[in-house]
């Protein structure tokens, strides 16, 4: 079983660094790009299950669900970002995503490897209460990357437009339609699951009475990410927001989330430290 | 030889060459002012999105200079308000390998693109209706046309050719992706806009039509099977519509910010990409500054155009050598035409004398002979004047082409022959005659490479060269923007 999870880790990395070149190369290459990159996806689908396959061995391993752990947490909001990349391309062209998406799961299924495996000490108050939570934060995370990755996109190919620009990376990346309906529909999704985890992460903080240093610089994070997220969304439905704006406000709460995972990796006693 | 007095897009951006755009209607206005000076004898305006350059001729006794400031002072007249180094001036070799060399698109901002070939007949074609065209002109714009069909043909300088429509194509598809059930808006016409609105409605846009002569709009509309709207309706259609191409001859802007921003209002946000064909321009620049507007002119598209072909180096150095041999070859002509006036007042004169003696004789002991007979003597005075002259006129203009003959100066061997025979006396009443009507009338005596208008119509080696220009009807129809109207 052990060597069943290294094998299936170390074939997922190859798989997501293969992915990364491969989308890379087809952004990069001179010649008049196919419709679509056959090679890019499948074997970025491919990276996907070995990471599942380490995800569920190594957990069973260590009889740990993976949620109750950062390290699996982490690795497995990167497989979430994966499957919503995935299913997202099959509704447009976004292909050159990919050139984002693959070195993201593979810095997360590499970057779990140095967080620890123990259980988080919230663990320790409301179980059910706490799978919901990092359940929710885990598939958040997985998917305000894709739609940071995409508000990344659409702010370069913007740029690139207004600089009246032809050839290079840009002429091939996705279109700001697309990117710009891609990223609404992702934070439309993710977005009832930020609340969700807002929510029970003040519940746990009340419950550990831990409104100082880094949990409250993690709630108030939290919270600027739900503000700025909200405001995207009711923007766009009341004012017609969207585009650039939204591209920017979407980046911007993709780094408070961020910013939130770092605070608690290496806060104090934390898995990171 | 010729002068070239304008600007392009080398020399220019398009806020400076816009304020120089001529009406076509207003094109024989200036064309006959600047004949009027008393420099200039011949003049042609080229007019297209990328330049606006005057290519005149000067009166006999001109120079080039006279001819250049003249030029200058009338093109500057159109906008007062222009830097005052915004024109350049070429003169003499100079102006006609430039203007050589414009005809072949080597000039062009998409080098070989075939729109302007056209554009320089168009040219032609309205100065010579207006009577501006005379032997000079007329000799080197058909020597012009001859080195640009020789580039095309000769060099695949046009091939893989990059257009402006699938550059504003490949941009619509970069805002919007698939472009089936967008809505294109064409304001106004003209050659580019219209192709440009075929290349999207092929790709499945539905397209609105909107233009201040409701025929032509209905025409247009049902040629691409698209919906025609009327003027008043544009701040309607701006709401309906993904692609806005704009290419009117209006003066002025007609689509300024609060029309976008109120259109923009209406459509939620929705990108909106604007292409603006016309110069001078319709769309506001400032438009741009609205967040999820695009706004592109000729300058943009144009060189987005020529940035995305490949080099074609080895194909450009090879239209200008090209280039190169037609304007020597041009050179060696307009010398040898130095000799022309002396050639033909040196035949006059021995013509005049036979043909002196021969009525004489006519008169005469001769005065029995019949109308056939006659006739058939006065043929033998021609030939015999064709067959005297025949190599003087050979070495005189070989003496023009390369400067002297033998050891003696072209200049001397003139004044020579001129003296000898007392051409001189009958030039300088000529020259008198020619200034008494340039005072008041159009030179009434045509000399070849003088460029006094009438010479063409006179000369028949013009004549025959008229059938050689074959000018066909301009490519890019439209003579203004870009091939836009």
């Amino acid at each position: 079983m052990d060597g069943l999870a290294t094998i299936a880790f170390y074939l997922g990395v190859i798989a997501y660094s293969a992915a990364s070149t491969l989308f890379f190369l087809d952004l990069a290459r001179q010649t008049a790009p196919s419709p679509r990159s056959a090679w890019g996806p499948r074997v970025l689908a491919a990276g996907a299950v070995l990471h599942a396959v380490h995800v569920v061995v190594a957990s069973l391993l260590l009889k740990r669900c993976p949620v109750e752990s950062l390290h699996f947490a982490l690795s497995f909001s990167a497989l979430v970002a994966v499957a919503a990349f995935l299913l997202l391309r099959r509704h447009a062209n976004l292909d050159p995503m990919g050139v984002l998406v693959a070195p993201i799961a593979l810095t997360f299924l590499v970057g779990a490897q140095f967080v620890g495996v123990d259980l988080a000490p919230e663990a320790l108050i409301s179980r059910p209460l706490l799978v919901l939570h990092v359940a929710a934060n885990v598939l958040g995370l997985g998917i305000f990357l894709v739609a940071g990755a995409a508000g990344l996109l659409y702010l370069w190919q913007e740029r690139r437009l207004r600089d009246k620009r032809a050839g290079g990376m840009a002429s091939r990346l996705p279109s700001l339609d697309a990117l710009d309906r891609a990223t609404h529909r992702l934070l439309l999704s993710g977005f009832p699951l930020l609340t969700f985890g807002v929510v029970t992460g003040a519940i746990f903080s009340r419950e550990l009475s831990t409104f100082a240093g880094a949990a409250l610089a993690r709630t108030l994070f939290g919270f600027a990410t739900w503000f700025l997220l909200a405001g995207v969304l009711v923007l766009r439905r009341l004012a017609g927001v969207r585009g650039r704006r939204a591209a920017y406000g979407t980046v911007a709460g993709v780094l408070c989330v961020l910013v939130v995972l770092v605070i608690y990796v290496v806060r104090p006693g934390g898995p990171g430290t | 030889m010729i002068t070239v007095v304008g600007l392009s897009h080398k020399s220019a951006p398009i806020e400076v060459r816009e304020r120089f755009a001529l009406p076509a209607d207003r094109v024989p206005e200036l064309l006959r002012g600047v004949v009027s000076r008393p420099a200039v004898g011949e003049a042609l305006l080229v007019s297209t999105c990328n330049r606006v350059e005057l290519v005149a001729a000067p009166r006999s006794g001109s120079s080039l200079e006279a001819v250049a400031s003249a030029s200058r002072e009338a093109l500057s007249a159109l906008a007062p308000s222009a830097p005052e180094n915004a024109l350049y001036a070429l003169t003499g070799g100079a102006a006609v390998r430039h203007l050589f060399g414009v005809a072949a698109s080597l000039d062009s901002l998409v080098l070989g693109e075939p729109q302007i070939l056209g554009q320089v007949k168009e040219a032609y074609e309205v100065a010579r209706k207006t009577g501006t065209v005379g032997s000079v002109l007329h000799r080197t714009l058909a020597r012009a046309i001859r080195a640009a069909k020789r580039v095309r043909s000769g060099t695949s300088i046009g091939a893989g050719q990059v257009s402006v429509p699938s550059v504003a194509v490949d941009f619509a598809r970069r805002i919007f992706g698939d472009l089936r059930g967008r809505t294109v808006l064409l304001v106004g016409s003209g050659e580019m806009a219209e192709t440009v609105a075929r290349s999207l409605v092929s790709s499945g846009s539905r397209l609105l039509v909107v233009g201040r002569t409701p025929e032509k709009v209905r025409a247009l509309a049902e040629s691409f099977g698209g919906e025609p709207c009327a003027w008043s309706e544009l701040a309607l259609a701006l709401e309906r519509a993904d692609v806005v191409i704009t290419s009117t001859s209006a003066p002025g802007f007609v689509i300024e910010p609060v029309h976008v921003a109120s259109a923009r209002k209406k459509r939620r946000g929705q990108s909106q990409f604007f292409i603006d064909l016309a110069v001078p321009r319709d769309v506001n620049p400032e438009v741009e500054s609205l967040d999820g507007i695009f706004l592109y002119n000729v300058d943009d598209l144009s060189r987005i155009v020529s940035e995305s072909l490949l080099t074609r180096g080895r194909e450009a150095a090879q239209a200008f050598s090209i280039i190169d041999e037609e304007a020597r070859s041009f050179d060696r002509w307009a010398d040898a035409e130095q000799a022309t006036p002396l050639i033909v007042a040196l035949r006059e004169r021995i013509r005049a004398a036979l043909k002196f003696e021969l009525e004489r004789s006519l008169r005469g002991r001769l005065r029995h002979l019949g109308a056939p007979e006659r006739e058939a003597l006065d043929t033998m005075v021609d030939a015999a004047v064709n067959r005297v002259l025949h190599e003087p006129t050979t070495r005189l203009r070989q003496a023009a082409s390369i400067g002297e003959l033998d050891t003696l100066a072209f200049p001397e061997l003139s004044a020579a022959l001129e003296h000898a025979f007392a051409l001189d006396a009958g030039r300088s009443d000529e020259a008198a005659r020619s200034e008494r009507s340039e005072n008041g009338s159009a030179p009434s005596v045509p000399r070849a490479g003088s460029g006094d208008l009438d010479a063409a119509s006179s000369d028949p080696r013009a004549a025959e060269l008229d059938t050689s220009l074959e000018l066909e009807p301009a490519e890019d129809a439209g003579a203004g923007a870009g091939g836009s109207r």
